[in-house]
C-alpha cells in the first residue's frame, strides 16, 4: 500500500468531527488516535508457499474526560452514524467512574518544542513491492538456509512480512500529532536433527524500516541456518559460577527488568526495587543507559510520546546510576513529579572497543548466552531468573553448546558484575544493545 | 512506532460501542439474544447463504481443497481499579470476517472489517491468490453441526450495565485491606467479553456460536520491615456475569493476600537438578507448555517435535492419561464448537502411558487421515486457526498427596508458575515458580519464591514417578496460550505429582557457594 495523498487530511477531519461530537455530549476533553495499517505476509516451506496473508485495518481510539473521570475505546467502524452512538455510550461509561483528580489531558504547555526532523520512518520503494518480489525474497532466504543447512535440516521456514503504518491523533486541548511509518521482516526458523529425538530450532530474523538496509538475503538465510547448528549438541554442565556474556541482540530480555521499575507507575504503585533508588548508583560504571527517538531509521524512532510530550534524548542511567525515571503524565500528577516521558523510543548502551571474540579469549571459562527461554522478572523485589541456551568456551575455545541452564539473580547485584561491553551494538532492534559481559555469574545446571 | 495501545484494546471494550447501526443489540437495557445457533450475523449483517456461497466460490475460483468464512464480533470490557478508585474504563470492539483457502498444507488468507460484499470479495480475492488451477466447487447447502453447550449465558455481560460491575472491584479492595494490615497497595480489574462467530465451510458446514470469557483479579503489594513483596489471584472462564459471586470475590482477594505475605518468609531453594513435586491445579500449565505443545500436530506433520515419531509408543508410566478436552463445564479453554466448525469433544492424548492422539486441526487431521478433534482455534478473524489446546490435563492416581511429598526427599513443591516457555524440537523448557516450597526429608517446610524450573518436555513427562488422587483444574480466566503470537484463552490440571529430577535455578550452588 502506498500512502494516500490525501489520508492525513481525511483523518483530521474525522478527527474534528469525533471531538466536536465528544464535546458535545459532555465530554470536558478528548483525544482521539485514529490509524490504519496494511499488512502482508508470505511464509515458505519445503520450496512453495505455506502461508499468504494480506489485509488492511484501521482504528479509532477515544478517550474522554469528564469532571475527573475517564473512559476509553477503540472501534474499527469509522460511519459517522455509528460513531455518534460509540461517543455516547462511551460518556455514559465515563460518567459512571470515580472520580479520579488526577485522570486529566496534559498540561498544554508540556506539547511546546517538537521537533520537525524527518526521521526517515516510511520507505517509499515499499509501495513498489510487488507480490512476485516478495515471494522471490522468501525463497531466496529459504534457498540459502537450506544450503547452508544441508544434510541436517528437518524443515526450513522462511519468510516476508512488511507493514504500511499511519495515524493521526489529536486532543481537544491543542495536541495534534500524525506518523507513517513501514516496516519490513525477512528471516527464517530452521530445524535440525540432532542426538537421539532432539531438534532443535534456530532462527534468525532482521525487521528494518527501509528494505535497502536489510543485509543480503544469503546472508540472512545462511546465519538462520548456522545459529541453529550452533545449537547442536546442547546439554547442560553443572551448576557453575563463571563469566557470562549476554550475546547483543539477546541482552535486552535482561535489561528489560530494570525498565518496568523505573515508570511512574511501578514507582507510585510500590511495584518498584528502583523507586528509592534515583540519582544512586545501584550497577557498573559501565552501565549506562540512553533513550534516543531521534535516530534516522530507527525502529523505536518518533517525534512525540503517548501523552503527546515532544521526544528528547536522554540518559536513564549514567555509569550504574538512575539519572532519569519514565514518568508519564498521570503518575507525574500522582506522585507530584515532573513528567519526563513514560515510554520508551531507541534503547542504546554505549558500545565498548573489543570483539566478543577477543573478550572471550581472555575470560578462561565462560558461556555465551545466545538464547533464553522462559523466566520472570519480579519489579518489586527485583529478583530474576531466566533460562538460557549457549555456548561454553575455555581460554577462547569452544567446548560445547549448552541448554537446559538458567541464571538467577537480584537486578541490585547482578548489574554490579557488569565488568566488560562489546564493539557489537545490535541494530535490527529498538534495543541497539552490545554485547554484556558480567563475571561471577551462578549457573544452574545439574 | 507509536500505536493505539495494545494491551488497552485487548483489556478493554465496550459497554455499548458503535449502538446505531452495527451493534443494534447493545443499546442500554437491552439483552443479547443469548442463543448459541440464532442466525445472528444472518440477522444483524445480512451475511446470508448465497452471499457466503459467493464468497467460498471467490476463495476458490483458482482452485483449492477447501475455503472457509470465519465471521466474528466481539465486544469486550476491562474496569480497573487502583488506589480505591474504579477509575479504569477500557472497550474494544472488533468486527471483520477472516477467509481461507486451503490447499494441502498451504493457506492463503484475507480478511476484512468491512462486511460489505465488495470488501468480503476483495478478501476473498486475496486468499485465492494461492492457488493457480480450475475453480474448486462449492457446496449448494449448509447444514448445521450438533454442538454441546458448555458455556451457557444467562447473564451477558453486555446486558450489565458497568455500574452493577464497578462494586465487585471496591469489595475486592476492601477485602484485600481488611484481611492485613500488611497490605499497602490494591490493584483489582474485571475484563469481560463476549465473542459471537460464524464459521461457514465449502464443503457445507455452518456452525454459530457465543462465547463468554473474563476473569476478575487482585494484585497486592504487601510491605513488611521495610520489604516489599507482591501476587496475583483470578478466577473466570467462560462465565456469565452471574459467576461473580460474593464468594468469588472473597476467594480472589483471599488467596492474593495470603499468597503474597507467605513470600516474606521466602528463600532462594539451592540450584541444580532435584526432585520437584508439582502442586494441584495451576501447575497444570506445565502440562500445557512443556507436554502438550509437542503433541499439536503442526508441529508433529513438519516432523520438528520430538513427539512426531513417537504415536502409539509409551511416553509414560502407565498410570498417566492426559487428556486435552473442549467439554468442560465454563473452563477457559472449553468450546462448543472450534474454528473451523468443528464440534467441541474430549481428545485423549496418552491413555496408560502410551501416547494414542495428536491435537488436530483440518489440515493436521487430513495429512493423518484421522477425524479433527476440534483444536482449530484462532485469535480473532485476522489470523488463521492452527492446531490450539483447550483444558489439558492429567488425570490422578492412587497415592496420597503426604506418600509424593515423601517419596520426593529433598527437592521443591510448586505451588504457583507463570510464564512457562518451551523449545519445541528440543522439547526443553522453563516456567518461573512465584511460588513453592522445600521439601528436606520428605516434608514441606520453608516458602521459597522467584526461581525458574527447567527440564526437557518429554524426560518430564517419562519421570513423573508417582502422581495423588487430587486432581484440580485451573479456575483462572486469565490463562492466555500465545503460540504464534495468537492468544486464545485455555485451562489445564494436573493431580500432585512427582518429577524424579528437574533442574531449579537459584542464586545458591548446592552447598552454599553463591
Amino acid at each position: 500500500m502506498s500512502f494516500k495523498k490525501d489520508q492525513q487530511q481525511e483523518f483530521r477531519e474525522l478527527a474534528n468531527w469525533v471531538i466536536d461530537q465528544a464535546k458535545q455530549a459532555g465530554a470536558n476533553d478528548c483525544r482521539v488516535n485514529i490509524s490504519k495499517r496494511r499488512s502482508v505476509e508470505i511464509n515458505y516451506r519445503d520450496r512453495k508457499p505455506e502461508v499468504i496473508k494480506e489485509a488492511t485495518t484501521q482504528g479509532l481510539y477515544l478517550e474522554v474526560f469528564i469532571n475527573n473521570r475517564f473512559a476509553g475505546r477503540s472501534t474499527p467502524d469509522f460511519r459517522k452514524l455509528t460513531l455518534s452512538g460509540f461517543i455516547t455510550d462511551l460518556i455514559d461509561n465515563a460518567l459512571i467512574m470515580e472520580e479520579d483528580p488526577f485522570r486529566t489531558l496534559p498540561d498544554p504547555k508540556y506539547y511546546a518544542g517538537r521537533s520537525t526532523t524527518d526521521l526517515q520512518l516510511a520507505d517509499p520503494a515499499q509501495a513498489q513491492l510487488t507480490p512476485e518480489e516478495r515471494h522471490a525474497m522468501a525463497k531466496a532466504v529459504e534457498d540459502a538456509c537450506l544450503q547452508q543447512g544441508g544434510s541436517k535440516v528437518i524443515s526450513v521456514e522462511a519468510g516476508e512480512s512488511d507493514d504500511t503504518y499511519e495515524e493521526f491523533i489529536k486532543s481537544s486541548n491543542g495536541f495534534e500529532g500524525s506518523a507513517r511509518s513501514t516496516y519490513c521482516n525477512v528471516g527464517a526458523s530452521m530445524t535440525a536433527q540432532d542426538e537421539g529425538d532432539r531438534r532443535p530450532a534456530g532462527y534468525h530474523y532482521i525487521g528494518c524500516r527501509y528494505r535497502s538496509d536489510l543485509p543480503s538475503l544469503q546472508e540472512i538465510g545462511k546465519t538462520a541456518a548456522n545459529r541453529t547448528l550452533d545449537l547442536m549438541g546442547g546439554k547442560k554442565i553443572a551448576t557453575e559460577t563463571l563469566p557470562v556474556i549476554l550475546e547483543n541482540r539477546g541482552a535486552a530480555r535482561v535489561l528489560s527488568g530494570l525498565l518496568n521499575p523505573m515508570s511512574g507507575g511501578s514507582i507510585q504503585q510500590k511495584r518498584s526495587f528502583l523507586a528509592d533508588k534515583k540519582d544512586q548508583t545501584f550497577g557498573s560504571k559501565l552501565l549506562t543507559v540512553q533513550d534516543d527517538p531521534f535516530l534516522l531509521r530507527g525502529l523505536g524512532s518518533r517525534l512525540y510520546d503517548e501523552d503527546g510530550f515532544p521526544a528528547k534524548k536522554r540518559d536513564l542511567i549514567i555509569e550504574g546510576r538512575v539519572n532519569e525515571f519514565l514518568i508519564d503524565w498521570y503518575y507525574s500528577r500522582k506522585l507530584g513529579w515532573e513528567p519526563t516521558s513514560g515510554g520508551i523510543s531507541n534503547l542504546i548502551i554505549p558500545p565498548g572497543t573489543r570483539s566478543i571474540d577477543d573478550i572471550i579469549k581472555d575470560l578462561g571459562r565462560c558461556i555465551l548466552v545466545t538464547d533464553y527461554i522462559g523466566g520472570n522478572s519480579n519489579s518489586t523485589t527485583g529478583d530474576f531468573s531466566v533460562g538460557i541456551i549457549g555456548k561454553l568456551f575455555d581460554k577462547g575455545q569452544f567446548v560445547q553448546n549448552v541448554a537446559e541452564m538458567n541464571i538467577a539473580d537480584n537486578h541490585l547485584k547482578f548489574w554490579n558484575k557488569l565488568v566488560e561491553v562489546g564493539n557489537d551494538p545490535w541494530i535490527y532492534s529498538q534495543a541497539r544493545f552490545p554485547s554484556l559481559v558480567f563475571d561471577g555469574v551462578v549457573v544452574a545446571g545439574i | 512506532m507509536k500505536t493505539i495501545p495494545r494491551r488497552k484494546f485487548i483489556q478493554s471494550t465496550a459497554m455499548a460501542g458503535g449502538a446505531l447501526l452495527l451493534l443494534p443489540e447493545l443499546q442500554a437495557g437491552r439483552l443479547l439474544d443469548i442463543q448459541p445457533s440464532g442466525n445472528y450475523f444472518m440477522k444483524e449483517f445480512g451475511i446470508d447463504e448465497t452471499l457466503c456461497h459467493k464468497l467460498l466460490a471467490k476463495a476458490l475460483s483458482r482452485g483449492g481443497d477447501y475455503a472457509d468464512l470465519y465471521f466474528e464480533f466481539t465486544v469486550s470490557n476491562y474496569l480497573g481499579l487502583e488506589d480505591a478508585k474504579v477509575n479504569q474504563s477500557y472497550g474494544d470492539i472488533s468486527l471483520g470476517v477472516g477467509i481461507r483457502t486451503v490447499k494441502g498444507d498451504q493457506i492463503g488468507y484475507g480478511y476484512t472489517q468491512e462486511l460489505t460484499e465488495e470488501s468480503m470479495l476483495s478478501a476473498a480475492a486475496t486468499a485465492a491468490t494461492l492457488c493457480d488451477m480450475n475453480a474448486t466447487p462449492v457446496s449448494i447447502s449448509f447444514t448445521r453441526p450438533k454442538v454441546g453447550n458448555y458455556y451457557p449465558v444467562a447473564l451477558d455481560f453486555n446486558g450489565i450495565p458497568a455500574k452493577v460491575k464497578l462494586p465487585l472491584l471496591q469489595t475486592i479492595n476492601q477485602k484485600c485491606f481488611a484481611l492485613s494490615p500488611e497490605i499497602a497497595k490494591v490493584n483489582a480489574g474485571f475484563s469481560n467479553a463476549v465473542k459471537r462467530i460464524m464459521i461457514v465451510t465449502s464443503d457445507g458446514t455452518i456452525a454459530e456460536d457465543i462465547i463468554p470469557s473474563g476473569y476478575i483479579y487482585a494484585s497486592v503489594v504487601a510491605e513488611r520491615n521495610g520489604k516489599r513483596e507482591q501476587s496475583f489471584w483470578n478466577l473466570g472462564g467462560r462465565r456469565d456475569f452471574s459467576y461473580y459471586t460474593d464468594d468469588v470475590i472473597n476467594q480472589v482477594a483471599t488467596k492474593a493476600v495470603n499468597n503474597a505475605l507467605i513470600l516474606f518468609d521466602a528463600i532462594q531453594p539451592p540450584a541444580g537438578e532435584m526432585p520437584v513435586v508439582l502442586g494441584p491445579g495451576v501447575t497444570g500449565i506445565l502440562l500445557h507448555e512443556a507436554i502438550g505443545h509437542g503433541m499439536e500436530a503442526d508441529f508433529n506433520r513438519k516432523n520438528i517435535s520430538t513427539y512426531s515419531t513417537m504415536l502409539g509408543k509409551k511416553v509414560a508410566e502407565p498410570f498417566i492419561t492426559i487428556i486435552d478436552d473442549a467439554t468442560n463445564m465454563n473452563l477457559a479453554g472449553s468450546l462448543n464448537v472450534d474454528d473451523e466448525g468443528t464440534p467441541g469433544k474430549k481428545t485423549m492424548l496418552v491413555e496408560n502411558g502410551i501416547l494414542t492422539s495428536y491435537i488436530h486441526d483440518r489440515i493436521s487431521a487430513k495429512h493423518y487421515g484421522v477425524e479433527p478433534t476440534g483444536n482449530g482455534r484462532r485469535q480473532d478473524f485476522q489470523n488463521y486457526p492452527i492446531p490450539r489446546m483447550r483444558n489439558t490435563y492429567m488425570l490422578g492416581s492412587s497415592a496420597s498427596v503426604e506418600d509424593v511429598i515423601k517419596q520426593a526427599g529433598n527437592g521443591i513443591y510448586v505451588e504457583n508458575v507463570s510464564n512457562g516457555q518451551v523449545k519445541i524440537g528440543e522439547g526443553d523448557f522453563a516456567f518461573y515458580v512465584s511460588q513453592g516450597r522445600l521439601i528436606e526429608n520428605g516434608k514441606l517446610t520453608s516458602p521459597i519464591k522467584d526461581v525458574n524450573i527447567m527440564g526437557n518436555g518429554p524426560k518430564m513427562l517419562a519421570n513423573i514417578t508417582m502422581a495423588a488422587n487430587d486432581l484440580e483444574m485451573y479456575y483462572g480466566g486469565a490463562g492466555q496460550c500465545g503460540k504464534n503470537g495468537q492468544g486464545v484463552p485455555v485451562s489445564f490440571g494436573l493431580p500432585t505429582c512427582l518429577v524424579k529430577s528437574l533442574t531449579v535455578g537459584g542464586t545458591q550452588q548446592k552447598g552454599g557457594q553463591s
